[in-house]
């Protein structure tokens, strides 16, 4: 019955459409239901930066922005990383600035 | 107008002879010394391996400078000279003083705040919140 409810349409809503992310993070619905074979709600990720009390996210530090894109380049999303909104913003001028002096990888090297 | 600070990457060819990279580095500082500009910093970051090719290239000799300035038409005059010297593949340049400002904001903010609570005796930083909050007298 709580399956019928939330089901999301063809929506761009958060978690919605394609093979879904495992269970809990974004998903409305919880722990039950066909949405998520795994029936449990991971806990809550703090933002990196905000612990540390960051201020300025320095391009040049590859070692530290490295941790947050993939390994093609693509920079990971604020569900994966537990990033807050601002930091996520500095976060990916940062990595952009350093992609483009060859710091980062824009792409998978062939 | 107020001073403006710029970080300058540039990327060489990493078989550069230290002597060119030098020489590129003294045409710089002339054409800054010649706006007033202070350079803060140059570090020779030396050879880094590049995360992708840049001109068939995989290393690259890494320069970075500092620059403090009022004049903001110098940097169209040092990209220009970095686009015509051989060695150079790559450049940037990143203007840094507005986002230290805001750092700077933000810093005093927190400060202000952590000021602001009641400190417990011999701790530091930020003191527990919830039934801490004593009327503090300024």
């Amino acid at each position: 019955m709580a399956e019928e409810t939330q089901r999301p349409q063809q929506s761009s809503g958060p978690g919605a459409g394609g093979p879904r992310p495992g269970g809990g993070p974004g998903g409305r619905s919880g722990p039950g239901g066909k949405r998520g074979k795994r029936s449990y709600v991971r806990r809550k990720k703090v933002c990196r930066f905000c612990v540390d009390k960051v201020d300025l996210i320095d391009y040049k530090k590859a070692d530290v922005l490295g941790q947050f894109i993939q390994e093609r380049g693509k920079i990971l999303p604020r569900r994966m990383t537990g990033t807050c909104a601002r930091h996520q913003r500095w976060l990916s001028v940062a990595i952009k600035r350093a992609q483009n002096i060859a710091l980062l990888p824009f792409g998978a090297e062939i | 107008m107020e001073e403006r600070l710029y970080d300058l990457i540039f990327i060489c060819r990493p078989d550069t002879p230290e002597a060119d990279v030098d020489k590129i580095i003294s045409t710089l500082e002339h054409a800054a010394g010649e706006k007033q500009t202070k350079i803060e910093k140059t570090e020779k970051w030396g050879r880094k391996r590049m995360a992708y090719r840049v001109h068939k290239l995989r290393e690259g000799y890494y320069v970075y400078m500092s620059l403090r300035t009022t004049h903001g038409e110098l940097v169209k005059e040092l990209e220009r000279r970095l686009k015509v010297a051989d060695p150079v593949i790559k450049y940037l340049t990143v203007r840094l003083d507005e986002e230290l400002k805001r750092q700077a904001k933000l810093k005093a903010h927190r400060e202000r705040r952590a000021a602001r609570r009641p400190r417990k005796a011999g701790a530091t930083g930020t003191a527990p919140g919830g039934s801490e909050q004593a009327v503090a007298s300024s």
